[in-house]
């Protein structure tokens, strides 16, 4: 039954028809929600009693670097998905998600480092968080780059799919660094275990700007992995009754 | 909770000195997203593109 | 479920065994080294050569900081011991008394000569208004 179940929405012409429905509606109103937070959290919050203005960066910095964690475990669950069921979709979803991760690995670290200069007076250290995701940001590079070196496609999704499970370790260490060393960098301020450490007044916007920016790059995964199925398939006969 | 947590439009800009760390950021994350949705969907018209011709 | 995919599982499941324990080893072997900065508890129990150059973090002492021109004195302390530094130069916005504290320098005479102070920040965030109706 599950085989079945995957097979049925594993074809990557089924996905394609199931994109061109629901991306706009996902695109619209997540850019709505993103937009209406961001302003509500950069114009509408009070200022924080220690950082003052400063602390408006949180709301490009922690949906980032939330979201940079979470395309990593997305990009392992696929890599898995193709190494035990042989899913072509899943391979493609793989290398379509690892330039997106990349991007928002990126800000996590810029934005983190502009938002050091005033409040911690250096834009970077080597603690253990920031290396760890300095590290993230360098295995997306590496296996993007791996990818592109092999002509045979097969055996780079192959490849890349090992290396992104084996890769899936730094994930724990780099949410877990801040508490297992001492770091420069702060601990979590929202957890699954305990009351967030944000009053409710700055919590709500930042909410509302994780939501929106991770809808945002779904729309962003769709279309890359869109790209991805045309690059892939363009001689079979089904892609060419689609355009 | 709606209340606009400064003075004036200029006060909103400055931001007490942190203005110049907070835009700066919001441009690069703006700039990012508008560059890979661009990118993407140029790749996606190009492949159409050369698929139309080969039919 | 057929047995190659059985085979598959456990293949991946090994390679996940496999990499947690090379990284955990890995890890645990640089632990101490991992840490960013040393408490002034474990700075007591520590022989730190003087040319070294160490990293102390902690908070700052209420009371303790004295400005002489442009020269900071301060103390930090981790409320079960406390080592005094001394330190030339621009101190961050965020430095004051009872806030974290990450200062980079020489140790001599358990004094820390400081040659870069950087200020740490909690998990917490709230209005200003609200800091002042819950210290009361």
């Amino acid at each position: 039954m599950i085989k079945k179940f995957i097979h049925q929405f594993a074809s990557p012409k089924t996905f394609l028809l199931q994109v061109d429905k629901f991306y706009g509606l996902i695109f619209f109103t997540s850019l709505c929600i993103y937009i209406f937070s961001i302003i509500w959290g950069l114009l509408f919050t009070p200022e924080d009693f220690v950082q003052g203005n400063s602390f408006r960066i949180m709301y490009l910095h922690v949906p980032a670097s939330f979201l940079s964690q979470s395309l990593y475990i997305a990009m392992a669950v696929s890599s898995a998905t193709y190494l035990i069921w042989r899913v072509k979709l899943a391979a493609y979803f793989v290398i379509a998600i690892a330039p997106i991760g990349a991007m928002t690995t990126f800000i996590a670290l810029v934005s983190g480092s502009i938002w050091g200069i005033p409040t911690w007076g250096t834009w970077w250290q080597w603690d253990a968080r920031i290396t760890s995701t300095l590290i993230l940001f360098i295995m997306y590079l590496g296996l993007i780059s791996l990818h592109n070196s092999f002509s045979n496609y097969e055996k780079a999704d192959k490849l890349l799919s090992w290396l992104v499970i084996v890769g899936a370790v730094n994930i724990p260490i780099i949410k877990k660094s801040v508490d297992w060393w001492t770091t420069l960098h702060q601990s979590a301020s929202i957890t699954l275990t305990n009351k967030p450490s944000i009053d409710p007044v700055m919590l709500y916007p930042l909410i509302g700007t994780i939501i929106g920016f991770f809808g945002l790059i779904i729309c962003l995964i769709l279309i890359s992995s869109k790209n991805q199925i045309f690059i892939r398939e363009k001689n079979k006969s089904w892609v060419k009754d689609y355009v | 909770m709606f209340n606009f947590a400064f003075n004036s439009f200029y006060e909103a800009i400055y931001m007490n000195g942190h203005g110049i760390y907070v835009w700066s950021v919001l441009i690069i994350v703006l700039f990012s997203l508008l560059v890979f949705f661009t990118v993407y969907q140029y790749k996606i018209k190009k492949i159409k593109e050369k698929l139309d011709e080969f039919n | 479920m057929n047995s190659i995919r059985k085979k598959r599982i456990y293949n991946i499941c090994l390679v996940i065994l496999f990499s947690i324990s090379g990284v955990g080893l890995i890890l645990y072997s640089l632990n101490s080294n991992l840490d960013y900065f040393f408490t002034p508890t474990e700075l007591k129990n520590k022989t730190i050569p003087v040319d070294k150059r160490i990293k102390v973090g902690g908070m700052v002492l209420k009371g303790s900081v004295e400005r002489i021109s442009s020269k900071v004195s301060f103390t930090i302390t981790d409320y079960e011991n406390s080592v005094n530094v001394e330190y030339d130069g621009i101190v961050p916005d965020l430095f004051k008394e009872e806030s974290g504290v990450v200062v980079l320098g020489y140790l001599k005479n358990q004094m820390v000569f400081a040659e870069e102070v950087l200020a740490k920040h909690d998990e917490n965030y709230m209005p200003p208004s609200l800091k002042i109706v819950n210290d009361n």
